[in-house]
């Protein structure tokens, strides 16, 4: 990584590493940064969820110390769940439960294996942004290159390709990864593979739309006047002028990711546990919500709020200046 | 004379606006406030047609608002008044204003199709304003509205007023205004550039019609504008606007035989460079006995119209050749196929048939991938420089592209090749990382033209290279185009509908009417002498900057009736396509096709009365 000033930490935050800002609109950025705090509040979430998604995997993979969970999220170091007591101590209990179940040293109280509830919230991003991130991308280039070839070239070829992108665009978004993800087994990579696959047209749509209004601008024919093949009037002159759509949608798309991501673990048809997961967590907490132990699924529900609307903002910001 | 001379205290009595030191001021953000009108005085006095000029964003169309009374916020006035029957418009009550507005003062605006409402008929929309300046009834206000629309020329008007505005072409939605902002017989008509994108024989059509009208009515006129050629025919006097401020204000014909101030001399250079002997010095001599160099012939293109068997006949068996070195102008109203016809040429459209020979080579056989490795000899400028750039390239990208396409340069070679090519367009190397937005129109066009001529093409397709730029901007950019013409021997296709310039650059001319090409000669015999009915009138109907011969002089003001038809096949007229239209025409064209035929004088034309000696050749009025 190269050195970066003030305005380039601002347009790595909030691109999440995936736009490529032209020189001259970093600025823009950082002043954007400076002066909107709904976007500012965005890039900082998003810049704080991938920092702890990086703790975790640079310690699990390499062994490096940037753990910074306090306690080890796969581990039972709490008090793990007692036999029911008496049913006329229940209200006393409940009220006991509720009021003192979340305190010091485990802040977010540790759930039914005796786990601790905070640290494993802050160890999710490694899986829940790690999926999103790569499915986003994943369907970003897929669903750009589509794009690009079936709005360049018109013809019947792409006009099947388009409506095969429609055909699954029409079903919800929800079964189609679902299914996908049941049919071709629970493994991380299955589950990537399965969000890319549905954000895809989204994507196709977006970018094929741009192509076709960059397509009859003046430069598009005079890069042909000029002497360049088609391919490369295609990928050289209408493709980068093609992108800030896609570029746009990508954030509120990693966002929606992350949301079928825990969803999918919800149901039971995303990452198996224990592995540290925020909709696993609510998953293995909603029981126990009746009996008074709110934190266990309040603090991962919280997170994957916090951080759909964080990149839904950052992604409403961009569209604002670019789009 | 300067400015202050000029603009001195008069009798109010005899002036119908007087508008004193306006200066309207914008503010920006973080940055100092722009003065965009700075002190800004005019009188007007009855039945004067004053023309305001000026580049674009020198504060004329805010100026004109300001004589209606109008300053747009964000902008605000800092200082001045503009006095209309006694009362100052700028301090008055805006309800008070507003009724001046629609009864004394008219307007008229650019863009006449989106400036009527698509759900009111026209004699509703001239009626209303009549009616909510005047105490009449529907019925007399409808009469009214119907007598307004016959005194702009309007055929028909009982059956007219009852049309909707999209059903009327612009020219006649254009006339629906000026109907309008005379009804109630206003003292004073502001016009803010009425004619921008019509056609000459139209806009020549309108012009005459509100020069009349006003004639008529002893009203003043303000009109807005950029083209020096209305200025010189309609207008009494000339305002020239650069950056807010009135820097000369004269007399018309003393303003075009010696302007004073450097400004307006560098908007009238081509104008008073055409004879001189700096415009020979730039010529290229041309020798008219070698052979072409491009060789057009019948070429034809026909759009295919969806859900339909007729077609669009965008070019029409056209026929020309072009020597090298030559400058061959193209020119004919919008729709005349003549855009077509140069997009054909270098294969960016597919000709439908006809064959383009470059040297020996027929260029309309080659596949297209053997014609890509033409196009370094042949290339091509287009209309729009900002829009016919890479938005995301710098001048050094788009000035490397054709070189790594085509040469088998070294790197530093290529390096040294762009600079080399910067000088000679003239853009400043500073500029090597600039964005196309960044730059100037008249800079972009520079970038377009070296990135044309970085691989020594033999032919350059000039697609109206000047139709988006300001006259000053035009001058340089055709100095360059013959300057370059002369040093590395290009041979230009100069497509344009402004006459002046081709009659400036071009060595020959051919001119294009409905696809077909009707006349073809040497430019002075065009100029001078056209033949073709068509010819002849699309000359006359030219204004040319010339006070000499105004157009609102002449006894016989020649133009076109009606409106270019459209040309889909079975619209297509059977005969003479400009029959319905055309003043010489006899019941023989109704029914026979025209051959392009030579004349005694080595020229071709379309015509069957002029082949045959019945229509005399007469020397043109038009300049």
């Amino acid at each position: 990584m190269t050195i970066t000033p003030g305005p380039q930490v601002a347009a790595t935050a909030d691109a999440s590493g995936v736009v490529v800002i032209p020189k001259r609109r970093r600025i823009d950025i950082w002043r954007k940064y400076k002066e909107e705090k709904l976007f500012a509040f965005g890039c900082t979430m998003v810049a704080i969820m991938l920092l702890l998604a990086l703790c975790e995997i640079l310690h699990l993979e390499l062994g490096l110390p940037t753990r910074i969970t306090p306690y080890d999220p796969n581990f039972a170091t709490g008090n793990v769940s007692v036999p029911p007591p008496p049913l006329a101590d229940w209200p006393g209990l409940l009220v006991d439960t509720i009021f003192n179940g979340a305190k010091p040293p485990h802040w977010f109280g540790t759930d039914n294996s005796g786990l601790d509830v905070f640290s494993r919230t802050i160890a999710a991003p490694r899986t829940d942004m790690t999926i999103a991130l790569v499915a986003a991308l994943v369907s970003m280039l897929l669903g750009t290159f589509v794009g690009l070839i079936c709005g360049f070239y018109r013809n019947i070829a792409t006009e099947v390709v388009m409506r095969i992108s429609d055909l699954l665009q029409s079903f919800p978004v929800f079964i189609t990864a679902m299914v996908l993800v049941a049919l071709s087994g629970r493994q991380v990579w299955n589950i990537v593979l399965a969000l890319a696959i549905v954000y895809a047209p989204i994507f196709v749509r977006l970018t094929r739309a741009e192509v076709m209004s960059q397509s009859v601008r003046g430069y598009v024919e005079s890069a042909r006047a000029v002497g360049n093949p088609e391919w490369k009037v295609a990928f050289r002159h209408v493709l980068p002028n093609s992108l800030i759509p896609s570029l746009i949608q990508v954030s509120s798309t990693i966002g929606f990711a992350i949301l079928l991501t825990s969803g999918l673990s919800f149901v039971g048809a995303g990452v198996r546990p224990p592995t540290p997961e925020w909709g696993l967590m609510i998953s293995l907490g909603a029981p126990q919500i009746i009996l008074g132990e709110w934190w266990q699924s309040i603090f991962p529900g919280v997170a994957i709020s916090l951080t759909v609307f964080s990149f839904a903002a950052v992604g409403h910001g961009l569209e604002e200046d670019y789009g | 004379m300067s400015v202050q001379e000029i603009v001195r205290p008069a009798a109010a009595s005899n002036l119908v606006m007087e508008a004193r030191n306006v200066t309207v001021r914008f503010p920006i953000e973080d940055a100092p406030e722009v003065t965009a009108v700075n002190n800004f005085s005019i009188q007007i006095k009855p039945g004067e047609f004053i023309g305001i000029m000026g580049e674009p964003g020198c504060g004329k169309s805010v100026a004109a608002q300001a004589l209606l009374g109008l300053v747009r916020p964000p902008g605000y006035l800092a200082s001045g008044e503009v006095l209309f029957q006694g009362h100052d418009l700028l301090k008055m009550d805006p309800e008070e204003s507003r009724k001046l507005r629609g009864k004394d003062i008219g307007m008229i605006v650019q863009n006449p199709r989106y400036s009527l409402h698509p759900m009111y008929r026209v004699g509703q929309q001239i009626a209303k304003v009549y009616r909510a300046h005047n105490p009449v009834t529907k019925q007399e206000a409808w009469d009214h509205a119907i007598a307004m629309l016959r005194m702009v020329g309007i055929n028909d008007p009982e059956r007219r007023a009852n049309a909707y505005a999209h059903e009327l072409s612009s020219g006649m939605a254009q006339r629906v205004l000026i109907a309008i902002a005379l009804s109630s017989k206003p003292k004073l008509l502001i016009a803010d550039e009425p004619t921008s994108g019509l056609d000459v024989t139209i806009q020549a059509q309108f012009l005459d019609q509100m020069w009349e009208n006003v004639r008529q009515t002893n009203a003043a006129v303000v009109l807005v504008t950029q083209d020096l050629g209305i200025v010189a025919n309609y207008c009494d006097r000339v305002l020239i606007m650069h950056k807010g401020s009135v820097v000369e204000q004269a007399d018309v014909h003393s303003f075009f035989r010696s302007p004073n101030h450097e400004y307006s001399r560098a908007i009238l250079a081509l104008q008073r460079e055409e004879t001189s002997e700096e415009r020979n010095t730039r010529e290229v001599k041309v020798d008219s006995t070698s052979k072409p160099l491009i060789k057009v012939d019948k070429l034809t293109k026909l759009f295919p119209i969806r859900r339909s068997e007729s077609k669009v006949h965008a070019v029409d068996g056209a026929s020309f050749e072009i020597r090298p070195g030559e400058c061959l102008g193209l020119v004919g109203e919008s729709g005349s196929g003549k855009t077509t016809a140069g997009r054909c040429l270098l294969r960016l459209v597919e000709p439908t048939s006809g064959d383009i020979f470059y040297r020996d080579l027929n260029l309309s056989k080659l596949t297209r991938d053997e014609f890509r490795k033409k196009r370094d000899k042949l290339q091509i400028v287009f209309q729009d420089p900002l829009d016919s750039l890479n938005p995301r390239w710098t001048v050094e990208q788009c000035l490397m592209e054709p070189l790594n396409l085509h040469s088998t340069m070294t790197a530093e070679q290529k390096r040294a090749r762009m600079q080399e090519l910067m000088q000679l367009v003239g853009i400043d190397p500073g500029q090597i990382h600039a964005l196309p937005k960044e730059m100037s129109a008249g800079r972009q066009q520079r970038v377009s033209i070296a990135r044309a001529i970085a691989t020594n093409p033999d032919f350059i397709v000039l697609d109206e290279p000047t139709s988006a730029l300001t006259p000053e901007t035009t001058a340089e950019i055709i100095r360059l185009l013959m300057d370059l013409s002369r040093k590395l021997g290009i041979a230009y296709l100069f497509i344009s509908h402004d006459l002046t310039t081709v009659k400036y650059i071009c060595h020959r001319v051919v001119v294009m009417y409905l696809g077909q090409v009707v006349e073809v000669g040497t430019k002075d015999q065009v100029f001078n002498t056209p033949a073709h009915p068509y010819a002849k009138a699309l000359l006359s109907s030219h204004l040319f900057p010339n006070v000499e011969n105004r157009r609102v002089d002449r006894a016989v003001r020649e133009t076109l009736q009606g409106e270019i038809p459209s040309p889909i096949t079975e619209r297509l007229p059977k005969g003479c396509y400009l029959y319905g239209r055309c003043p010489s025409q006899k019941d023989r064209c109704k029914a026979e096709k025209q051959e392009l035929k030579t004349i005694g004088d080595g020229r071709q034309v379309r015509c069957w009365r002029v082949a045959e000696g019945d229509l005399p050749i007469e020397v043109a009025v038009g300049h």
